[in-house]
């Protein structure tokens, strides 16, 4: 690939100010929030429209080089870095709001939207887009829609594809199509439904209608706190079994209050080992007896205390600590390794107990700060990195966790994504029939692999067959049985 | 005995697959000797679609009929396809939960027919479509592959959510073999009020103030005389009542919360100028069951459309089906689910020939285009069927749909015809 002749071309497609070539920038761009694996790209393209994107990914075809898209890189498994080069395409320029539709409670974004920018410019108008990743401070719609992007309220209101109502996306032969226009069932297949959670690997998504979500009438939050994991965990799963709806119920183990207590000024005791965040909402009337009824299920499962955020201000303080948990664990150690699994609700007491038995089988801290309500592990494993055995501890410690919690019936990811962090665990979940048909999908939207190559699927042993695959689209079976 | 007849054609052979890797193994041997099929759960939705282009096998997924795993504490049920919607639900019911999903004829329409032909009902207004309840699926591919997708927790982002691509395909591009839903807790208290309009420009608006702040409607659907007096229950609420449209709303949750949203509901439309006719509580599942069946094809010879469009166009799209079937001389019966942007309008189009049906669909289409929407037939007289263009104009990823339809159905052995792919 002639590199300097492509930055030229692409610089006429989206003007000098637009492509970014100079290799200590670039440095910027070579992993996003998953570190441990990064790559550098050729360039990084900034285009501000569907038309420029197009153009760069017919370049791109040109050049043989892969097409990388990147919204704000707070992803947290590789999915927006570089592994094998090529050119990454930012949408930090499409950061425009184009129509806010309120009466058909729709709204049409640019990828490059940041999440809290969006539901603080709907507030006016009663309304927010529920998906609430802790990183929505600084990611993009543009990256929830590519991860499915989860997020505390998941519980009540669903995760990001539950929000997508149709997109306009550039496909890997730069063709520019619309999958819905927000009406209601179209004709055809759900292609809104497969972008969604694609990690970059069929399109790219260059706008997006989103569904808007009423703001509640009323918010009531309240800390109820326990002496160790157990109880909180175990009153999780009984006002789920209860047929309780929060809006969100998140826990905190003792490792991660100490390290927000002081940071958020939130004065628990240090005796707490747990803290179970308690969110109801909707009409007012009824609300203070919904959330009698499930701290009376905490008081059961032995709370120490349950207190209530009565104010604005102290809800937001007690979400503030919750959501940037993972940032305060730079006071507990140097390197933070966040694992993301999902287990049935019922099995979230067992799961936790096997998260402990981890911590102590590899000698690495865990602290735990998750979406319980889903049963949404994110266990927080605490290294240096500097420590190669530390290192590897580590990855065990975190692969253990995967392991218990597909065991549990679940799954090894609930909404960070599978990028590059997880691909080889994907044969732990599906036979390769099921990635095969997978890969049969992908290849019709993407048949020659320019979009995020070597992404998603597995790459580890046995998984030559199955690029083959993917290259063929034949049935695994058949070749099984020849 | 069912014959498995559809728009004049009979299979040659039924085949009935007692189990998931049957069904696989019944789609591996279509796909090896070039035998195109029908995927068949309760029939209720058939008519739905183009005659198939070739017809040789039924394949009925009645034998599929268990629940496969189920855990109330975890809110998460798995059932074959084959399982009826209403067995389901009154397995659901047994420890207080549902399906959020109301569609017609629930006591013979299977979860996989309803899946595979995007079925819907009124309660999408809160609870939206069963996309966003299905958890995962077992599909056998078209050429026999028994695959997987998503998974048994509420929450996944393993995996491309390759099941979504089931719902509403018409089993073009494989046959549900199993599929896993989350469900809720089932409300407390359901109350329903009927508001009646005689001034037709009002139910837009009444629409509007029921959906604002702070209610929050579980269903809400307006339907004109024609379409009331086809439901028994309400013909009789309505007796005695000048031509109307009457708004129906439905509110779901805690005695309180309900008590008090039925209560401003109710001050909201009488200041508008409604009459309010109370549901008796006792007749309130009824009554919504049956609005859901008006919805459904029904075999009698009559042409019902699906129109699509910005929720804030829905009383424009009502207004200019109307007029055009009444240019025709037929007088339409329509229901819109209205936060939902549907309209379901059925012409009786009696003895009209294909030329006339073709161009009023067309004037439709073309009207309804301006309005930001869409119509497509969702059932057309058996002597129309196939002269009508009942799908409209081809989405725009036709052709990334045709090529994974390539991929996943070699063969093209899955109702061929029948769906746009």
């Amino acid at each position: 690939m002639n590199r300097s002749q492509l930055i030229e071309e692409l610089r006429h497609v989206v003007g000098p100010t637009g492509v970014v070539a100079d290799p200590v920038a670039l440095m910027t761009y070579d992993a996003d929030g998953c570190v441990m694996d990064t790559g550098e790209p050729q360039v990084v393209v900034l285009p501000t429209s569907a038309e420029q994107v197009s153009a760069v990914v017919r370049l791109a075809a040109r050049y043989g080089a892969p097409i990388v898209p990147r919204g704000a890189g707070t992803g947290l498994a590789g999915g927006a870095t570089p592994i094998g080069g090529g050119i990454v395409v930012s949408t930090a320029r499409m950061d425009r709001v184009l129509e806010i539709d309120a009466r058909n409670g729709r709204v049409l974004c640019q990828p490059g939207v940041i999440n809290w920018e969006l539901s603080q410019l709907l507030k006016p108008y009663g309304y927010q887009f529920a998906p609430d990743p802790s990183s929505q401070k600084a990611c993009t719609v543009g990256g929830n829609i590519a991860n499915n992007a989860g997020g505390p309220h998941c519980l009540k209101y669903g995760i990001t594809s539950s929000h997508v109502l149709g997109v306009q996306m550039v496909l890997p032969d730069g063709s520019i199509i619309w999958t819905g226009d927000g009406n209601p069932a179209p004709v055809g297949y759900d292609l809104t439904g497969v972008i969604t959670g694609s990690e970059g690997t069929i399109g790219l998504v260059t706008a997006a209608w989103l569904r808007l979500t009423r703001l509640p009438e009323a918010v009531r939050v309240v800390l109820a706190l326990f002496p160790d994991i157990a109880g909180a965990s175990a009153s999780v799963s009984q006002v789920i079994a209860s047929g309780f709806l929060p809006a969100a119920l998140e826990i905190m183990d003792r490792l991660a209050i100490k390290a927000v207590n002081d940071m958020y000024k939130l004065g628990l005791p240090e005796q707490a080992g747990a803290a179970l965040l308690i969110e109801v909402d909707g009409v007012d009337d009824g609300l203070d007896e919904l959330l009698a009824d499930i701290t009376a299920v905490c008081w059961r499962n032995g709370a120490i205390d349950v207190r209530p955020a009565r104010t604005p201000a102290e809800q937001n303080q007690v979400w503030a600590a919750r959501k940037n948990a993972f940032g305060a664990m730079g006071r507990l150690a140097p390197t933070y390794y966040l694992v993301d699994t999902v287990v049935p609700r019922t099995r979230l007491p067992y799961t936790m107990e096997q998260v402990g038995r981890i911590s102590q089988e590899y000698r690495l801290p865990i602290a735990n700060v998750f979406h319980a309500g889903d049963g949404n592990l994110h266990p927080i494993i605490l290294f240096d990195r500097r420590d190669r055995s530390q290192n590897q501890r580590a990855l065990e410690a975190a692969t253990g966790v995967m392991h218990v919690s597909i065991e549990q019936g679940g799954v090894i990811s609930g909404e960070h994504g599978i990028g590059v962090e997880k691909q080889d665990y994907m044969t732990l979940l599906f036979s390769t029939d099921d990635l095969a048909a997978m890969a049969g999908l992908h290849q019709s939207f993407d048949p020659y692999d320019l979009f995020n190559p070597g992404k998603v699927f597995p790459k580890g042993r046995g998984c030559g067959e199955l690029a083959a695959l993917r290259k063929a689209g034949v049935a695994w079976s058949e070749l099984k049985t020849r | 005995m069912h014959d498995y007849a559809l728009h004049g054609l009979r299979p040659h052979s039924v085949v009935e697959p007692a189990s998931a890797a049957e069904l696989a193994e019944t789609l591996r041997q279509a796909h090896e000797r070039g035998l195109a099929l029908v995927p068949w759960g309760g029939g209720t939705r058939q008519h739905v679609g183009r005659r198939p282009a070739r017809y040789d096998l039924a394949l009925a997924t009645r034998r599929l009929n268990r629940i496969v795993a189920y855990h109330p504490e975890d809110l998460v049920v798995t059932a074959e396809s084959g399982v009826t919607l209403e067995t389901l639900q009154a397995c659901l019911a047994r420890h207080g939960q549902w399906l959020p999903w109301d569609p017609a004829h629930p006591e013979r329409a299977t979860i996989g027919g309803l899946l595979a032909s995007g079925a819907t009902g009124a309660l999408r207004c809160g609870h939206t479509t069963l996309r966003d309840w299905t958890l995962g699926m077992r599909v056998a591919l078209g050429d026999g592959r028994l695959v997987k997708s998503g998974s048994q927790v509420a929450k996944n982002v393993a995996g491309c959510d390759a099941h979504k691509l089931h719902i509403g395909a018409f089993g073009t591009l494989g046959v549900i073999a199993e599929a896993t839903f989350k469900v809720a807790p089932l409300p407390e208290h359901f109350r329903s009020l009927i508001a009646v309009f005689t001034d037709p420009r009002l139910p837009v608006r009444a629409v509007d103030h029921l959906r604002a702040a702070p209610l929050q409607p579980v269903a809400l659907v307006a339907l004109n005389r024609p379409a009331a007096d086809r439901i028994p229950a309400l013909r009789t609420l309505l007796e005695g009542q000048p031509d109307h449209i009457s708004v129906i709303a439905r509110f779901a949750g805690t005695d309180l919360a309900v008590s008090r949203q039925v209560h401003e509901a109710e001050r909201r439309c009488v200041s508008l100028g409604a009459r309010i006719v109370a549901v008796p509580l006792k007749d309130d599942a009824l009554l919504w069951h049956a609005i859901s069946n008006t919805m459904a094809p029904t075999g009698d010879g009559s042409l019902l459309l699906r129109a699509g469009a910005p929720s804030s166009a829905l009383g424009a799209v009502a207004g200019l089906l109307e007029r055009v079937a009444r240019r025709n001389g037929w007088v339409p019966a329509q229901i819109g689910i209205a936060p939902a942007g549907l309209i379901f309008s059925r012409w009786f189009t009696g003895l009209a020939g294909p030329e006339a049906v073709n161009q009023a669909l067309l004037e439709a289409r073309i009207e309804l285009g301006v309005l930001g929407g869409y119509v497509v037939v969702e059932e057309a007289p058996p002597s129309l069927v196939g002269a009508l263009d009942l799908w409209g104009p081809l989405p725009e990823g036709i052709d990334v749909m045709r090529a994974l339809r390539a991929r996943w159905d070699p063969a093209g052995i899955l109702n061929p015809g029948r769906f746009v792919v």
